[in-house]
């Protein structure tokens, strides 16, 4: 058994500090010592003079007078001395400086068989005229609600080559490094010798996840927009800026030969302090699930600058007084029986179940509520706490996502905070669940968040239920990765989940070639309801609130689930009903640690 | 523009392998041909079939006012089922509900396919009136009409409900202010 070390709070519930120019300026002064590294740096560099030219960025010449001092002259201009760090991978070599006195920098790799390089320019402050200028060309409005992100991270990416070296000796139109697909759909878990252990994930060209188990203990998956390069068919140069958070950007050399690393970490912590340092690392691959591009796409092409999923910036959060107004006063469950239609994610939904219609049912949860219900047609429901007289009406939909295997939900009592009731009763064994789910969380009033509870139930012609036996936790669907179209037609509405821990998972939503896209991360929740069959559920916090909760066959690869979202346009209750593929699985359990 | 069409003594051009839309390359055709009117001037058959380039390759890099500009005061305009008259019209057509996808069906992309061989461009006798016929598969979009998390960010990377390529043909009309304006621009799927 593993021992992890937790955080109280995970990165999406950080108030990382909009810090001015001045302070990151300041923070960032130690950087022209260069990084620090537990391993020895390479002196392959010291000594030599190199020129890298770039086809559209800058021109670099340096002079590295030792194996941690350089000169740099950038475009012709004035040199200026800088700490730096060097690693080496086999004929790579990982350069790292910043630009002494100011907020900006070069991470080099260099290619001293080929002498092509790629150049990552790497700055700080950037965020703001950036997103002005992406605003106006969008015509939007720029995107400030959490500040100026001087803290932040950014990069500009340059193919060149080393000047006088075999890459431009031939003649001919010049090879590069470029970007590529090629590393994804691959998981790496990776421990770096500064003990730091991280599982990694590159499920889309434009964003990457990981786990970070020594550094927050591995609960939860996070997302951050990232670079893949490829040198050639197994060395790649993978990078992320951990935009939402705390901005640092990271990246890193890797070997798919012996699946080793050589990286460079710089920014900012959620205390401020800086962390630059370089490392190396030993890493197992961990998987490699599917992509979905056409064969012949090999993800070279980039257009436009790279697009960043900002939900924390765009997410609206309302105030008590809204959301208690959206509960009580513009609820909506399925249409208020005029059905939840196909729209949303509930394209695929099945035919539902009406015949319990005139019915009773008694749903009884261990340590938590016993509900009597009285169905009255197949779309509306009076419910009433055990030992309570008093009985409420309700809009409910029924599905049934395995043989006489029941799901439905309707919103419980009109009150603030809100809940709805999601029940799950097994007429081939008399077990059941309910997901309560209600708005509001610490963070924020219009998130929701979801309560499991585990018991019986009785109705006509339901079995004997058991006295011990109840479903419960599972983490048989962690590393499996499962495509979901929710929408009809080419490619509808369509996203892939990968269920990363037991407490997590991320989505991907494609691009219109096929290849992954964005990419975010929430918590999540497992339970195990027959073999093959689970409810799952997440909540979309700090991005849309949204609880969503399935009920997953995987037998049929369908879902059947319900949608609970409180916002600016009303409280309402829907239904989800998807079909899915299964993408592949990652072999993580064995990093994930504590197990309950 | 039907009536102009109408006049006897119009003067009609047929273009052969002019619209050239590959890749938004405007791409110079050699201009031949001649009516019982007689030849038209080459330079306003030029100009026409040019517009009717810029105005697909800027509606396909999605430069929607600026689309919008090469239409006259009093244009209409109709594309799978979306319309919209009026200059001022068209430019709203095009920055809202084209640009935030909106409509329920959007041109997002054209190419060149066979039938434009039968493209056709007739100018009027007094030189400020034209119509033509330009063909080309279409690609309609219908854009995610919903406000799940998986569409905002599908709507964010340019995704849509569904992607499909279709023939068809533009009806066009034209008038002369000084330079050439579409004065009325119809798609007819095949």
């Amino acid at each position: 058994m593993s021992t992890r070390t937790y955080r109280p709070l995970q990165m999406h519930r950080i108030a990382y500090s909009d810090l001015t120019e001045a302070q990151v300026t300041q923070a960032l002064r130690p950087t022209s010592n260069g990084p620090s590294c537990k391993s020895a740096l390479t002196g392959a560099l010291a000594g030599k003079r190199i020129k890298i030219v770039t086809d559209e960025g800058p021109s670099l010449d340096y002079n590295f007078r030792s194996a941690r001092e350089l000169e740099l002259a950038e475009n012709g201009g004035k040199a200026v001395k800088s700490g730096y760090g060097a690693l080496e991978s086999r004929n790579l070599v990982l350069v790292s400086h910043m630009v002494p006195g100011t907020q900006r920098g070069y991470q080099l790799v260099v290619d001293q068989s080929t002498g092509l390089a790629t150049v990552f320019e790497v700055y700080f402050s950037g965020y703001a005229a950036e997103e002005t200028a992406a605003a106006a060309q969008a015509k939007r409005e720029p995107q400030f609600k959490s500040g100026h992100r001087n803290r932040e991270a950014q990069r500009k990416v340059w193919f060149g080559h080393v000047e006088g070296t075999p890459a431009v000796a031939g003649g001919g139109a010049a090879p590069r490094h470029g970007y590529t697909n090629r590393l994804e759909g691959k998981g790496v878990y990776w421990k770096q010798d500064n003990d730091i252990e991280i599982l990694e994930f590159y499920l889309t060209v434009l964003y990457s996840n990981f786990i970070e188990l020594t550094r927050f203990g591995g609960e939860l998956t996070v997302c951050a927009p990232s670079d893949y390069i490829m040198v050639n068919d197994h060395q790649f140069i993978y990078s992320r800026i951990e935009c939402e958070f705390s901005g640092t950007f990271t990246l890193q050399v890797v070997d798919l030969f012996d699946v080793t690393q050589r990286g460079v970490r710089l920014g900012l912590t959620d205390k401020d302090e800086l962390e630059y340092y370089m490392y190396t690392g030993k890493g197992e691959i961990t998987g490699q699930i599917a992509t979905f591009e056409v064969f012949g796409n090999n993800g070279e092409a980039r257009t436009g600058p790279r697009r960043v999923y900002r939900p924390i910036e765009t997410f609206e959060t309302l105030t008590d007084d809204q959301v208690k107004d959206q509960c009580l006063n513009h609820a909506v469950a399925f249409g208020d029986g005029k059905g939840s239609g196909a729209a949303g994610m509930g394209g695929y939904k099945t035919e539902p179940v009406t015949h319990f219609a005139g019915k009773k049912l008694s749903v009884r949860m261990d340590n938590g509520p016993a509900i009597d219900y009285d169905f009255v047609d197949g779309k509306q429901l009076k419910w009433r706490y055990r030992g309570d007289d008093h009985w409420r009406e309700a809009w409910y939909e029924m599905y049934e996502p395995d043989d006489r295997l029941y799901f439905f939900a309707h919103l419980l009592d009109a009150e603030f905070p809100r809940s709805c009731a999601m029940v799950a009763f097994d007429m081939k064994n008399g077990l059941a669940t309910l997901v309560k789910g209600t708005t509001g969380t610490p963070f924020r009033n219009n998130e929701t968040h979801p309560t499991y509870y585990f018991g019986v139930f009785q109705t006509d012609g339901s079995p004997t239920s058991p006295t011990y036996l109840r479903h419960g936790w599972t983490d048989e669907m962690v590393g499996h990765c499962v495509t979901w179209n929710y929408q009809r037609g080419n490619p509808g509405l369509t996203s892939m989940h990968f269920y990363a821990t037991p407490n997590t998972y991320s989505w991907i939503i494609f691009q219109p070639d096929g290849s992954g896209g964005l990419q975010w991360s929430s918590p999540g929740w497992y339970s195990k309801v027959r073999d093959g069959v689970y409810i799952m559920a997440w909540v979309e916090e700090a991005c849309n609130g949204t609880l969503g909760v399935i009920l997953f066959n995987q037998r049929l690869m369908h879902d059947a689930g319900f949608g609970f979202h409180v916002g600016r346009n009303g409280l309402s209750l829907s239904v989800v009903g998807a079909r899915a593929r299964h993408a592949g699985k990652f072999d993580i359990e064995q990093h994930i640690g504590v197990r309950i | 523009m039907s009536g102009i069409a109408a006049k006897s003594t119009r003067r009609a051009f047929f273009l052969r392998g002019g619209a050239a839309l590959g890749a938004g390359v405007a791409t110079a055709a050699p201009g031949r041909g001649a009516t019982a009117g007689g030849v038209a001037e080459e330079s306003d058959l030029e100009a026409i079939r040019r517009l009717h380039l810029t105005l697909t390759t800027l509606i396909q890099s999605q430069s929607y006012e600026e689309a919008a500009s090469l239409f006259d005061e009093n244009a209409s305009l109709e594309l799978s089922g979306v319309g919209a008259r009026g200059k001022l019209g068209i430019l709203q057509l095009f920055a809202e509900q084209y640009r935030h996808q909106q409509a329920p069906a959007i041109h997002s992309a054209y190419r060149q396919g066979a039938r434009q061989l039968n493209d056709s461009v007739t100018v009027g006798d007094d030189r400020r009136h034209a119509t033509a016929t330009f063909h080309m598969d279409v690609e309609v979009c219908v854009p995610l009409q919903e406000d799940c998390t998986a569409a905002q960010m599908a709507r964010l990377q340019g995704q849509m409900a569904d992607r499909r390529w279709e023939s068809g043909r533009f009806e066009a009309a034209y008038v002369k202010r000084g330079e050439w304006k579409v004065s009325s621009l119809r798609y007819l799927a095949c």
